[in-house]
């Protein structure tokens, strides 16, 4: 029977794409990152894309022949895994880190557990930690454009500086290889366009990161402020290609979109209240090992099985409600709101009327002879309502006033600073001086220090010490036995209270000198 | 009405090979075979011995029991034995084998029109039982069976399918361009038994002439539709229609019945015109011969017994200088590997398609571990997770397999195999499995009897 035909189990057709087809395509979405991050980085970068790849390809087709397995060196996984990983790494690291970082990826995460669909955490990133835990400092130096090491933007994000989202954006800023968030789009869109990786995936982790910096980052949902923190640390290369990693993510859509929210929101309580400007790093670590979790309990029944189907065959579907009860929370929340604003409308007038007059009354204790205020607008306006001066600590200053005597002549000025940096909060003061600089004296607008601490600050003891002094800048004694005119001695017990409030003078007496040198 | 279900896969149609070329008759030279079980039930009784004449359209295999079908001869001549013969599944199996004498002699009264008028459901359904028709769609489930629910009056839909989702095929698109109003007459008939139903015809918009046809031919009957649906396989499958044409998913073990619809072949329901109104049983059905290595793929109206290499020879027989790999009874989807073409057309065969490259082959050389993308769990009719279901029965977790993942319900449309980039053999394994579980049942069944 030499003409046998073959016999095999349908189907016997099956589609075009492969494994190396899909590998494939994902390395060309990664081109235009990889091609960004070179162009901005300069060559070096190239070799340590080109090292990293070949030491992934090197691992595994050795591995193969030592081991004796079939070969799937050609299949393009290892070369996606040293891609994704030279896009982590900072473009100046010695070429040893690609080898080291390509070996550990392959050898250790992923041959070591079966190869091929067989890892339990993304290869690439776990190299990257490895890598960020053994040579830390050479990890994280960072060149700017001019050769010098800098933090990167994250870095400054965290801290609270202010960044340059456009080239974050653009991936032109100090940073990793892949840092362009243009390119990584470009390429994770198209991916998702094709149907290569799950939508579930990408778009949970960016949307419940974004939702979690909105309600929990403490900025509200500034759309500036969003885009900096996902344009950082590598919130779109998580989301696009770490995340999405077929082996190490659920199967099920509604296991993906578990996974992709509990990673969105671990990387926003971790970029909120941790200090790594690789946080995202370990988040999709920590998603990839919550994945067998969800795949054993997260397994959606067939759609015979689904209650909705149940209902239709039984006949008892009802079409779909809203339940009454969230037509009433509903209501009920709308009718609220509406109350407490139209209550703030109402009493806004009148709020504001009362503090305008708790100002007033300030600004004529501080400047008796004056009759009328005429208030210093624009100049408190020039400042841009940020800290004021670099050094009085967090102070504001609030708002300024000439005093005029009912002739037309000038009585003094003042002004209304508030220091953050009491011992329990805000503390807001005024400050009076005649024209030529003299302090007339201070008060307190808001005082909400310790009771018998802090509070002490608003006695005459500790207020009159600034009266009828005029120099440039006070100085605390916080111990006491002040003898110089720019002296003052601080509350007993009460150090923050008292810095707090002296600060607050200075900055006041050093802003009111520029209004009287004009 | 939706007009499409959940999933699916969209492979190359390849219809174009065979879609123009009209339905012939093709008179066999060789012997004609019938095998004795060409449908789902008890195989057929024998009802002729060696050496006895038979004649066009006549009973040689009576029913043995209810789900079972008798069996007509399709030419004239001599029984030339009753005996063990290799069918298309590979294996051999009783025959009654007819040397063919060409001269198409007809029993007396075949093919004349008969009364329908006043006739019963039961004797329409006896006219059914006697011409022993069965579901041509490929599962060959006894037709009488199929139409005789526990309650006619709670059947909503009779859905006539002309979807012919598998690639290659093209005999059905022919069959409704061609014979449209044999196909409505047997689905007037049919809707005789369910007084409540509502006919639907399921086409595939990728055969515009036959939706023409078909709408021709139903024109001013209020209780019938045509219904054309996306192109989309498996979306011949009975689940795939009754999702589409009732709107709702059923488990597999329901009936179609159970939803209030009776899902019928257009081939099969052109059979119960011709039984009913014309005293033709069945021994005649429509096949197409199609695939890369024919020279010229058509569609033929055979008769059951002939030899698949009889109708290759029909079509030019293979183009030159290729080698042919592999043969199909049916499509590439759903069809059966062929182990020789000298074996009988069966009344379920539609199909016979040749291919110069093995596709399991080449899946299997480009073969890699399983990545987990999920394209199996997206295009699965039913809402299976074949990924679990794959690695659930690697690891030998048949009752997560079964209770969890609902792994029995797999209809083995073969649309997981397909689309799958590594080329796993996941339908394959689905079809061991459940085999693995129903033995494990019954040995389970088998144990506590003792």
């Amino acid at each position: 029977m030499n003409n046998t035909l073959n016999l095999s189990s349908g189907p016997h057709i099956r589609d075009r794409w492969t494994t190396p087809f899909i590998m494939g395509c994902v390395l060309l979405a990664l081109l235009p990152t990889a091609v960004v991050g070179v162009v901005v980085n300069g060559l070096h970068a190239l070799w340590v894309i080109l090292v990293c790849m070949l030491a992934c390809f090197l691992t595994e087709l050795l591995f193969d022949k030592l081991c004796h397995r079939p070969n799937t060196f050609l299949d393009g996984s290892a070369l996606v895994t040293g891609l994704l990983l030279a896009l982590c790494l900072s473009p100046t690291v010695p070429l040893y880190i690609p080898i080291i970082g390509g070996i550990f990826a392959i050898l250790v995460v992923k041959c070591c557990f079966g190869g091929l669909g067989k890892n339990f955490i993304n290869p690439a990133l776990a190299a990257r930690c490895f890598l960020l835990i053994s040579f830390g400092n050479t990890m994280t130096k960072f060149p700017t454009v001019d050769g010098v090491t800098s933090a990167t933007p994250v870095a400054e994000l965290l801290s609270g500086k202010a960044v340059d989202v456009t080239r974050m954006f653009l991936g032109t800023t100090n940073g990793v290889i892949g840092s362009s968030v243009l390119a990584m789009l470009v390429g994770g869109l198209l991916l998702w366009a094709f149907d290569i990786i799950h939508g579930e995936i990408c778009f949970s982790v960016l949307i419940g990161f974004t939702v979690f910096m909105g309600l929990f980052g403490g900025q509200g949902f500034d759309p500036a402020y969003l885009a900096a923190n996902i344009c950082g640390g590598g919130v779109v290369m998580a989301a696009f290609f770490m995340a999405t990693d077929y082996v190490t993510s659920p199967v099920s859509r509604l296991g993906q979109l578990t996974y992709g929210l509990l990673i969105g929101i671990l990387g926003g309580l971790l970029r909120v209240f941790g200090a790594s400007a690789d946080s995202f790093s370990y988040c999709v670590i920590i998603g990839n090992l919550f994945t067998p979790l969800i795949d054993t309990y997260v397994v959606p029944k067939p759609y015979a099985f689904r209650k909705r189907e149940i209902e239709m065959r039984a006949g008892t579907r009802q079409p779909f409600r809203i339940p009454k009860p969230v037509i009433a929370l509903t209501v009920i929340t709308l009718l609220a709101g509406l109350a407490l604003s139209g209550a703030y409308t109402v009493t806004k007038p009148n709020i504001d009327a009362q503090k305008e007059a708790a100002r007033a009354e300030a600004y004529r204790i501080v400047i008796p002879e004056a009759e009328e205020f005429e208030f210093l607008t624009k100049e408190v306006e020039a400042l841009g309502g940020g800290t004021y001066g670099t050094s009085f600590g967090k102070v504001k200053i609030n708002e300024a006033v000439v005093g005029k005597t009912a002739d037309g002549s000038i009585a003094g000025y003042a002004v209304s600073v508030t220091s953050s940096e009491g011992y329990e909060g805000d503390i807001t003061l005024s400050l009076g001086v005649k024209p030529d600089g003299t302090v007339n004296g201070i008060t307190y607008t808001e005082l909400n220090e310790t009771p018998g601490k802090g509070s002490l600050c608003g006695e005459p003891a500790f207020m009159d010490q600034f009266s009828g002094r005029n120099v440039d800048k006070f100085i605390l004694l916080k111990d006491g036995g002040a003898s110089q005119e720019t002296e003052i001695d601080g509350v007993s017990g009460a150090t923050w209270s008292s810095k707090a409030s002296v600060n607050a003078v200075n900055a006041g007496l050093d802003f009111l000198s520029q209004i009287r040198g004009e | 009405m939706k007009v499409t279900f959940r999933g699916g896969v969209h492979p190359d149609d390849k219809k174009g090979l065979s879609r123009d070329a009209q339905l012939r008759i093709f008179d066999p030279e060789g012997d004609l075979i019938f095998p004795l079980s060409q449908h789902i039930g008890k195989p057929a009784r024998a009802i002729v011995k060696k050496n006895d004449p038979v004649l066009v359209g006549q009973c040689i295999a009576e029913p043995d029991g209810f789900v079972s079908a008798g069996i007509y001869c399709s030419c004239s001549g001599t029984v030339k034995a009753v005996e063990k013969r290799r069918t298309l599944s590979g294996a051999m199996a009783d025959c009654i084998v007819v040397e063919n004498d060409h001269e198409y002699r007809p029993v007396e009264g075949l093919g004349k029109r008969l009364e329908t008028n006043g006739l019963t459901s039961e004797e329409i359904l006896s006219r059914i039982k006697n011409a022993g028709i069965v579901g041509l769609g490929g599962a060959g489930f006894p037709t009488h069976v199929k139409l005789a629910p526990k309650d006619p009056s709670a059947i909503r839909f009779v859905i006539a399918n002309g979807a012919e989702c598998e690639p290659y095929l093209t005999c059905n698109d022919q069959l409704m361009r061609q014979n449209a109003d044999g196909i409505v007459e047997g689905l007037e008939i049919t809707l005789r038994l369910f007084p409540n139903a509502k006919g639907v015809i399921c086409i595939e918009k990728n055969k515009p002439e036959a939706i023409e046809a078909m709408q021709k031919a139903i024109a001013g009957k209020d209780r019938l539709e045509v219904l054309p649906l996306k192109t989309k396989y498996p979306q011949g499958g009975e689940h795939s229609l009754i999702k589409v044409v009732a709107g709702v998913d059923y488990p597999i073990a329901n009936l179609p019945a159970d939803v209030g619809c009776v899902v019928c072949n257009v081939g099969t329901l052109y059979a119960v015109g011709r039984a009913v109104q014309w005293n033709e049983p069945l021994f005649t059905h429509v096949l197409t011969v199609s695939g890369e290595a024919v020279k010229n793929p058509g569609n033929f109206i055979v008769r059951d017994g002939t030899s698949f290499s009889e109708l290759l020879n029909a079509c030019g027989g293979l183009k030159d200088n290729v080698v042919l790999k592999k043969a199909l009874t049916g499509g590439p989807m759903m069809g059966f590997a062929l182990s020789t073409l000298d074996v009988p057309v069966q009344k379920t065969s539609n199909g016979l398609t040749l291919f110069t490259e093995d596709g399991s082959e080449k899946a299997e050389k480009e073969m890699t571990a399983c990545l987990r993308c999920g394209r199996c769990t997206t295009v699965c009719p039913t809402g299976l997770m074949p990924q679990m279901m794959a690695s659930a029965v690697e690891f030998g977790e048949y009752d997560r397999y079964e209770n969890k993942l609902h792994g029995l319900e797999c209809v083995a449309c073969g649309s997981c195999s397909y689309i799958c980039p590594a080329k796993r053999p996941l339908t394959e394994t689905f079809k061991a499995a459940k085999a693995e579980i129903m033995a494990r049942k019954r040995a389970a069944q088998a144990g506590g009897k003792k």
